[in-house]
């Protein structure tokens, strides 16, 4: 089997995130549409307010799951290519935590792959959230 | 005698103290082990679910720890 050369982009960040120009960092020839989310700082949780957020992250290990995941992600859908970008520090409301684009031939695969990549990035890959209000924070600790 | 390092990060190091700290363990001790040694050192650790990696892969517990390994303990994830 011949090794293609991929243009995944796998990154954590302290910068603030420009989701347009990560979402057509790459735009295969081969591809008809770009999937993005734009996952940003929520006010309102279960219906207490937060004021900021931070972000923390194992980045190598973070870093190489990612990897794992766009890998898997080619594997179970009809996909060219992935990015995953998360930024690390404190988040004001509204900004974005993170960004996942994926290109595709044909947009249905870019939808199911871009929600399952989100889905396995909040329960594997190793990067924490304090979510901070008027009367004090709680580290978030995930569901597996 | 092994020597590895020990990573903690968001509620782990909070409640360390700490981001990092030197253990000692005995030759050929198994992923399961090390942690539970951690966590007599550090008691308030047990008062999370943690997990646990070695050399920035997730154990299973069973891998037998190396010298200068990099060990993490840290609770379920929670980016996005």
């Amino acid at each position: 089997m011949t090794e293609e050369i991929r243009d995944d982009f796998y990154e954590i960040t302290a910068a603030p995130l420009d989701v347009g120009a990560i979402a057509r960092r790459v735009v295969p020839a081969s591809c008809g549409a770009i999937v993005t989310l734009d996952g940003f700082v929520r006010q309102f949780t279960r219906g207490r307010e937060t004021e900021y957020l931070v972000y923390e992250a194992y980045e190598p290990m973070a870093l190489k799951e990612m990897e794992k995941l766009g890998a898997a992600a080619r594997e179970r859908f009809a996909i060219e290519c992935v990015t995953i970008v998360h930024r690390t520090g404190r988040l004001e409301i509204g900004e974005t935590s993170v960004v996942i684009a994926v290109a595709a031939p044909h947009r249905r695969a870019a939808f199911e792959a871009c929600e399952w990549l989100i889905k396995e990035l909040k329960s594997t890959v190793p990067i924490w959230k304090k979510e901070v209000y008027a009367d004090g924070e709680t580290w978030i600790e995930g569901a597996n | 005698m092994t020597k590895v390092s020990v990573l903690f990060f968001g509620a782990t190091a909070d409640e360390v103290g700490d981001r990092e700290v030197d253990l000692e363990l005995p030759e050929n001790s198994r992923a399961e082990d090390a942690l539970a040694r951690i966590v007599e050192r550090f008691p308030r650790l047990a008062a999370h679910k943690l997990l646990f990696a070695v050399n920035q892969e997730y154990a299973s517990g069973a891998e037998i720890i190396g010298d200068g390994d990099e060990l993490a303990v840290f609770t379920a994830v929670s980016g996005g």
